[in-house]
């Protein structure tokens, strides 16, 4: 198991900063000796399955909860109830006063984050000309859909223009296009310079979106790491290959000495390489032993890298 | 500060702009009205008439004139507005004043149509079997009854009168009934007195010794004493702090589950601490019990006002009434909003509001002997035990005997402990049923969170 991107108790600059956190319900241990450091203006993804721990942590954060052990630091305050004007938050189970209407929902929320009286306005009719429902203002909350309903509660988050903002798994429930929406919503938040850490326990969602990921699974930390730095950690020993001909014989591929394994698939196959071998070098030798139409190396996903990360476990 | 304010705020509007809350509030005065007004209209009493025939036998051979007499319309007629009378002379002043300006006729024809009871005489020696069945004979005159006047009924050797004997069908009313008897007792006392050779008038005049009103005197003024007053205040005033204690204390339990089962609690807590939202959400339904009691305190006090009986009501309860309201409203409030934050939908909420609604209605069970005996070992020592000692004292202090100030201090001291007590355990469940869902916990959970927290 490789845990790397520990707490350095130098740093001046995390927005968010836990230290040995530990929480338990019962006799089950949801969060164990989690450390964790998120830096100002960073883009974080909390990834890891259901039950994991990860909105218990978020919630740890949010001191909606509280930790049984260990310390906690938000936006340099030792608890997130002294920077709650600073913090948007988008919970997991989340949602919206049913009967109240959509405009009366948002002030409330703004006056509650402290947005000055004379702002909440112009921002309120901006955030819904933004989420393309500029005349949602007088309807009823019940009478939107969910993905709607969605999209007003990530501006009730956003509203005061935190410098954190923390998403418990945004873009569930969201067909592709609202997903989508929401996706550029948050580059434009961390465009703004604000932190933002969500969660999710789709690999692709923090694949696309994060700089940063940090793998939680059975309440402990399993990976802390950039995006880019565990691409590269996790190098990949798998070649995909797909032949010029499609009924060409793919056996002269086991031939090559590197090569550990060949799993077809579709029209082409999987080339698996022996541990240590360079995948650029095998290429030409690959290419040459049966004529490619495509060929490439296979990039691992986090999905690929959480679940042999896990299986290391 | 301003968090609870805005928290209230909101509570406050949502609850008192919704269409139920505006019927709920309408729904006690016209519930009141309708009893007053359209229920006896709709019941009609005036559209009851007694009609029909009685069969009498006189086995003293010495009544039937009189019954006969007795039973002729003028003579019925009579009779009737001697009783409108007899209930007027019990009325408050002000309701006498009203009927005095039509005299007793209007309360004559409040009782209905007059009568028309036909006298079917019959031998003294004739066969009851055989009138038995007259009596359920079909006929277009309903037959009502047949009397057996009994032999010792008019004279008697040693006092000891005897009366009659009446034989009825199935669905004789009891209306029809009472007009009879009244009828025969006054043929029955004439034939006596006739037969001793007494003026019953004199007789009448002589024993005839009428409650007269009694004047209450208080130190500023004096007016008409009303009669069972001890025991309608104290009703009141626990009908009024029920009505209020309930409309927030509901309105908080709806609010928190809805708040709850629609995920917006999360959300809440994400600008708010859990405590700041419990005081918001209670100072806002305190907001819309106080409008409830204000409103109903005024409508009382109009009413009391346009009876002239303003001055029943001691001016020193009011503030008492709102100090007891505070505590209760705290008291339970707290409770059910404790109920609110641990369950999942109104549903669950049933069985953990049980042991409250018994504590609630509590008062309504005490209320009479209570209010006949304030200060009973028993009405003493429920004045000092939370969270009933709120409306317990309530009752003691609007009774004829109230309790003494020292008693009263202490049972409020009580009441903000209790108070206390139950904000603290409220505080402590709140925050931690917030965000549970699933099965809803029972009772020893609670008192197991409230420690752990």
């Amino acid at each position: 198991m490789v845990v790397s991107g520990a707490v350095d108790s130098t740093a001046m600059a995390d927005a968010i900063r836990l230290q040995n956190v530990s929480k338990t319900f019962g006799a089950t241990k949801a969060v164990t000796d989690l450390d964790l450091a998120i830096p100002q203006g960073a883009l974080y993804g909390f990834i890891g399955p259901n039950g994991a721990g990860k909105t218990t942590t978020i919630r740890m954060i949010m001191s909606i909860l509280f930790p049984d052990t260990g310390s906690l630091e938000v936006l340099g305050h030792s608890s997130a109830l002294a920077a709650k004007h600073r913090i948007g938050y988008l919970p997991e189970e989340r949602g919206v006063y049913r009967k109240m209407r959509v405009g009366p929902f948002l002030t409330f929320m703004a006056r509650l984050k402290g947005v000055p009286e004379a702002d909440i306005a112009p921002r309120i009719t901006r955030g819904l000309a933004r989420v393309g429902l500029a005349d949602a203002d007088r309807k009823r909350c019940e009478d939107l859909s969910k993905g709607t309903q969605q999209k007003i509660q990530f501006l009730a988050a956003i509203i005061h223009r935190p410098d954190l903002l923390i998403l418990d798994e945004p873009f569930s429930g969201l067909d592709p296009v609202s997903a989508r929406s929401l996706r550029e919503m948050v580059l434009e938040e961390h465009a703004r310079g604000a932190t933002i850490i969500f969660s999710t326990h789709v690999m692709s969602h923090a694949e696309e979106l994060c700089d940063h990921v940090v793998m939680i699974n059975k309440g402990q930390k399993v990976l802390d790491d950039p995006v880019a730095s565990i691409r590269q950690r996790y190098d990949p020993r798998i070649i995909e290959f797909e032949p010029l001909d499609p009924d060409a014989d793919l056996s002269p591929l086991d031939a090559v000495p590197e090569v550990e394994q060949v799993i077809r698939e579709g029209r082409g196959c999987r080339v698996v390489l022996h541990e240590g071998a360079s995948a650029p070098a095998v290429i030409p030798r690959l290419a040459i032993s049966v004529p490619p139409a495509r060929i490439e190396i296979a990039r691992p996903t986090l999905e690929d890298v959480f679940v042999k990360t896990v299986a290391a476990v | 500060m301003k968090n609870i304010l805005l928290v209230a705020q909101r509570e406050f509007i949502a609850t008192v702009s919704t269409k139920a809350f505006i019927i709920g509030l309408l729904f006690m005065p016209a519930m009141i009205g309708t009893a007053a007004i359209v229920f006896p209209r709709l019941l009609n009493p005036r559209s009851f008439k007694t009609r029909g025939a009685i069969v009498v036998i006189d086995r003293s051979e010495r009544a039937m004139r009189d019954v006969k007499a007795a039973f002729l319309p003028e003579r019925v007629a009579e009779r009737r507005e001697a009783t409108a009378r007899l209930v007027l002379n019990q009325a408050p002043a002000a309701i006498q004043q009203v009927a005095g300006r039509g005299s007793a006729q209007m309360a004559t024809a409040a009782l209905g149509a007059a009568p028309d009871v036909q006298v079917i005489e019959r031998p003294a020696t004739a066969d009851l079997q055989s009138q038995k069945a007259w009596l359920l004979a079909p006929d277009t005159t309903p037959h009502l009854a047949v009397i057996v006047i009994q032999k010792n009924a008019v004279v008697s050797s040693d006092r000891s009168f005897g009366s009659y004997d009446s034989y009825v069908p199935s669905n004789a009313d009891d209306r029809a009934l009472n007009e009879i008897h009244l009828g025969l007792q006054e043929a029955i006392v004439n034939a006596r007195t006739r037969e001793r050779g007494i003026d019953r008038a004199d007789v009448e005049a002589i024993v005839n010794v009428p409650r007269m009103p009694s004047i209450t005197v208080t130190r500023d003024t004096e007016r008409a004493t009303v009669r069972g007053i001890n025991q309608l205040l104290p009703m009141a005033f626990v009908i009024l702090m029920f009505m209020g204690v309930m409309t927030g204390g509901q309105s908080l339990l709806q609010t928190t589950v809805e708040e709850k089962s629609s995920r917006v609690m999360e959300v809440l807590l994400s600008a708010l601490s859990p405590l700041e939202l419990l005081t918001g959400k209670m100072l806002g339904q305190f907001g819309v019990s106080m409008i409830v009691l204000g409103l109903y305190i005024a409508l009382g006090g109009a009413v009391l006002v346009s009876f002239a009986l303003f001055g029943l009501i001691n001016p020193w309860l009011l503030p008492y009434l709102v100090i007891f309201f505070v505590l209760s409203y705290l008291t339970y409030g707290a409770l059910m909003v404790s109920v609110g934050a641990v369950v999942n939908d109104m549903r669950e909420a049933q069985g953990l509001m049980m042991p409250l609604m018994l504590l609630l209605t509590f008062p309504f069970w005490v209320w009479f002997p209570m209010s006949m005996n304030p200060n009973s070992a028993f009405s003493v020592a429920v004045s000092f035990v939370p969270p009933i000692n709120s409306f317990a004292m309530l009752i003691r202090l609007t009774s004829t005997a109230p309790p003494p100030w020292w008693q009263v201090w202490i049972s409020i001291v009580v009441g903000i402990g209790g108070v206390m007590a139950a904000l603290w355990f409220a505080s402590k469940v709140f925050k931690i049923g917030l965000l549970m869902y699933g099965k809803p916990p029972n009772f020893a959970t609670l008192v197991r969170w409230a420690r752990q927290a």
